[in-house]
């Protein structure tokens, strides 16, 4: 008799642990239903699953001029915020993007099953089903569990997915293949007993290459660079490791742990770290809480100093070099000879598909083939025709991007017009990867709850208007990439693009209109090298035109090889902004609706009820023009930092915050005193005590109050001038919600 | 196949392009505001993937799909939470609920009676590989559950079943009924 469940049916294909890990969360949806659960402990239980909630499911939706209450079945809620049956999105976490071609068949299973019928690639590796019913996540697992795949610790606060350069392996210029590095660390480190207490998540990359994007090592809160020595002749491996980076609201460059951590140290030191991050870090303060925040906290000597000392305490661990004895187990096996591409003439578009997608491996005759994916997302059925490809052309050794991409290792040179072939017939053949049109996107307001603006609706737009003149665009503007988040918090990673976005919202005569700030200048090699300046919102039905008016001038003003990161810092904020000055316009609703609305949504935008103000009308309030001074004011700080005047530059970041601190402090209390203690004072009481106003933004008041303007490095400006915009922000959507309260 | 619950029902526009994934954007998001016992939550815009759902109406029981698999662009209904009743029941319920958004679509005013779907023409999925492999077995008891329902539905008139055998798919059935038969008569058909 057949199995009739999947429990039964896997049971021999699950490890015992794991297994009953899953049993027993499947008990914890039960117990929650009973309400034997307190919710935020269940909410975190989930989250450790990799069961995510979805923007909706707070049991409420706006159909673009209301708020209505949406009528689940049941009470209860699975977590804070989150109602029961509401579907969610669920996390599967793809260790250094490696995939096989069974396990991308399950994948595709589960997406018909489960979800939607899409599976969608982040920009950290991981694949994401939405619209998932926590009824059927512990039957996913199972089935994931089967072939070799954990959502465990996909979300939540914990070691996430540990993400690698897709290339690793057959790269040019890496020193030696990270892979097995990644692979042991997130096998030693997932539900390591030292990772339980965290008060944040905690991101680890690992690159072969210091001088390309390679795993994007700067922008994480552990990234590994591989490094080697000479010891008594003997070459030595090790990595450059840093630590503290991360994106977010306010971008945090890694800074330098060690220059050199050899292998046999790289476990041990990452658990020291762990102990140290989960004893010290920020437990009660979210907003606080990555360890870049501890590390700007205690400076990187007294980390390092604390690390070393945890190291010298831990008790020995086999595991910490077992791996190291068969580093070659991790070797891939090309399913075909190496064989040359033969001279025959080529039809125009593989020949174009090869040049944007194609990487020739280091290893002679083989190539990467780049499945260039429209926002990250393929079908199910689009999924399983690629394992077929696969298995008929490269066998096990797929990876998924941080560019939300999949890359195919080891295609025989040969088989490369035979793969094109395969890819068009099943809708993946697209050209353009890694150039301007194949821009990464975060959810955004789709499916995040976070979501202030259409990052997925933008991204669309503009690949359409890319895609069509893809073939005549110059090769400097070609090789751009564009980055966009649906918020400041990130997850698309526009700080490390050449031109990235985040979304946000202005208000014109009391209506909402959606913006995106625009980030220049960003440098994705060097493995996230830099991070671009924020230039100021333009509403989001004018960003096509702020990329080509980008383009357009950077194709004639550019200065031989120039850079666009060179380029923007040589023509200076001052010029940028007279370049997008009539592009921040919004015309009023009556003279131009289509502005009111997103990219990629019918409905009228709103991030609340859409509706007028107290303050609506065509009278501006005070408060609002005082805001829009601060802003002011923060430009000129990013002018002031750029001419190299740092402590000019860091006044007018902290006077900016001030400024739009006392304009909100005088709706309630019209005769504060001018002076920053007095308004310090009574917007601890007024707003950050009364959580009118964003906690995480206030906190960077505080701490710009007590640590003065002056002495501070140019990192630390930087960091200051975004807060500054940030919490200006935080003042916008703070005045939006007085104004919508009733007299 | 008796506890099978996660039902798909496709029907095929008759004239493909006569609904945009746009168009089904604004209807179905139309349709959360205005839910009459069912739970509707969110529409998904995957018109940029190309082939197979373009816009998605989530629901909480169901969700309603503008589908373009294969080629052949139509409206697919997911059932995904439990019904009532045994299985010739839940595909009854499942083939009435796909016809009712089909004649919905037929008459939403802002599509202007453009939409129009060929009723003779269905495809029949079970969405569990579990409890309904794709196999001869399979499409015995699938056949047995669902003939009964077919003949109720097409009042007596001859069809064709056919099953995608590929091991890849899931158990699928494909009807092919003589004669033209639109969403409204089915509906009468069934409810008689």
């Amino acid at each position: 008799m057949s199995p009739s469940s999947w429990k039964e049916a896997l049971a021999d294909r699950i490890a015992g642990d794991l297994a009953e890990e899953i049993d027993i969360f499947e008990t914890q949806i039960h117990l929650r239903k009973q309400g034997k659960i307190e919710e935020k402990l269940f909410a975190e239980t989930r989250l450790r699953r990799g069961a995510y909630g979805q923007r909706y499911d707070n049991g409420q939706r706006n159909d673009g001029s209301k708020t209505q209450r949406l009528r689940y079945p049941d009470v209860p809620t699975k977590g804070p915020d989150t109602v029961w049956d509401a579907p969610g999105m669920m996390r599967i976490k793809i260790p250094f993007g490696g995939l096989n071609c069974e396990q991308m068949e399950v994948l595709a299973d589960l997406a018909e099953e489960y979800s939607d019928e899409i599976l969608h690639i982040t920009t950290r590796q991981d694949i994401q089903l939405h619209y998932v019913h926590i009824d059927d996540t512990p039957d996913l697992m199972r089935r994931l569990a089967a072939v070799g795949i954990t959502t465990r610790e996909a979300c939540g606060n914990s070691v996430r997915n540990i993400t690698a350069c897709p290339l690793s392996g057959i790269c040019h210029t890496e020193l030696f293949d990270v892979t097995p590095y990644a692979q042991a660390t997130m096998r030693f480190l997932l539900g390591h007993e030292d990772c339980q207490d965290f008060g944040r998540k905690f991101k680890i990359a690992f690159s072969g290459c210091r001088h390309e994007a390679c795993g994007l090592a700067n922008m994480h809160d552990m990234g590994a660079v591989a490094a080697v020595r000479q010891v008594d002749g003997v070459q030595q491996r090790g990595f450059e490791l840093y630590v503290g980076g991360g994106l977010g609201a306010v971008p945090h460059h890694a800074q330098l742990y060690s220059d050199f951590i050899p292998e046999e140290e790289l476990l041990p030191t990452a658990q020291a770290i762990a102990r140290v991050f989960a004893r010290l870090g920020e437990k009660r303060n979210r907003n606080r809480a990555r360890i870049k925040f501890l590390i700007a906290k205690i400076g990187i000597e007294e980390f390092r100093r604390l690390v070393e000392e945890e190291r010298n305490i831990l008790p020995p661990d086999p595991r910490w070099t077992a791996y190291l004895s068969d580093l070659s187990a991790y070797d891939e096996e090309p399913l075909k000879e190496a064989q040359p591409l033969n001279g025959a003439p080529q039809e125009t578009d593989f020949v174009e598909w090869k040049r944007t997608n194609v990487y020739p491996q280091r290893q002679s005759g083989y190539s990467a083939a780049t499945v260039a994916l429209p926002l990250g997302d393929l079908t199910s059925r689009q999924m399983r025709q690629l394992a077929s490809i696969c298995g008929q052309y490269v066998k096990d050794t797929v990876r998924t991007t941080v560019e939300q991409n999949i890359v195919l290792r080891w295609v025989s040179d040969a088989d490369l017009p035979q793969l094109y072939a395969a890819l068009k017939v099943a809708g993946l053949g697209q050209p353009g990867a890694g150039t301007i049109v194949d821009i990464t996107s975060c959810p955004g307001t789709d499916t995040c709850k976070l979501g202030i603006a259409s990052s997925r609706g933008l991204a669309a737009e503009l690949r359409k208007r890319l895609a069509i003149k893809s073939t005549q665009l110059d090769a400097a503007v070609e090789g751009l990439r564009i980055k966009i988040s649906g918020c400041f918090n990130s997850c698309g990673q526009h700080h490390a693009a050449d031109i990235g976005f985040y979304g946000n919202s202005r208000k014109i005569n009391g209506i909402t209109v959606p913006h995106f700030q625009v980030v220049l200048g960003g440098q994705w090699r060097e493995n996230a090298g830099s991070f671009g300046l924020a230039m100021g919102a333009v509403p989001s039905k004018n960003i096509p035109d702020v990329v080509d008016r980008l383009a357009q001038r950077f194709i004639e003003e550019r200065q031989k090889e120039e850079s666009f990161q060179v380029y923007i810092q040589r023509i200076g904020k001052r010029d940028i902004k007279a370049m997008l000055d009539d592009l921040t316009l919004v015309p009023t609703f009556e003279e131009n609706s289509w502005y009111y609305q997103d990219w990629g949504d019918t409905r009228a935008y709103t991030i609340d009820d859409l509706g007028k103000g107290e303050c609506a009308g065509e009278v501006v309030s005070a408060t609002v023009m005082e805001i829009a001074s601060a802003e002011r004011e923060v430009f000129e700080a990013q002018v002031a930092l750029e001419d190299g005047q740092i402590d000019r530059a860091t006044q007018s970041a902290y006077r900016a915050i001030v400024r739009s601190a006392r304009a909100l402090v005088r709706e309630q209390y019209y005769d504060v005193p001018d002076n920053a203690d007095a308004v310090v004072g009574e917007f601890r009481t007024r707003f950050f005590e009364s959580e009118l106003f964003s906690l995480q933004f206030a906190n960077y008041f505080f701490t710009a109050h007590q640590e003065g303007t002056v002495g501070l490095d140019a990192t630390a400006a930087h960091r200051r001038i975004e807060e500054a915009q940030l919490f200006i922000e935080g003042a916008y959507t703070c005045y939006d919600k007085i104004a919508a309260q009733p007299a | 196949m008796e506890k099978l619950q996660r039902i798909n029902v496709k029907l095929y526009l008759s004239d493909a392009d006569s609904l945009s994934s746009d168009e089904a954007f604004r209807v179905f998001n139309g349709w959360i505001a205005e839910s009459g016992d069912e739970v509707l939550i969110d529409v998904a815009d995957y018109s940029h993937v190309g082939r197979g759902p373009e816009t998605i109406l989530i629901g909480h029981e169901a969700n309603y799909i503008l589908d373009s698999d294969g080629g052949e662009a139509g409206l697919l209904y997911a059932r995904k939470q439990d019904q009532s009743g045994d299985v010739q029941d839940r595909l009854r319920g499942a083939l009435a609920a796909a016809l009712r958004a089909c004649r919905r679509l037929e008459t939403e005013p802002e599509l202007a009676n453009k939409v129009s779907f060929r009723g003779g023409d269905i495809k029949v999925t079970a969405n569990d590989r579990q409890l309904a492999p794709n196999t001869e077995e399979g499409e015995r008891d699938l056949r047995a559950a669902l003939e009964p329902v077919l003949d109720e539905l097409f009042a007596g008139a001859q069809y064709a079943v056919e099953r995608d055998v590929s091991n890849r798919e899931r158990l699928n059935l494909r009807v092919r009924a003589k004669g033209d038969f639109s969403a409204e008569i089915l509906l009468a058909n069934l409810a008689s």
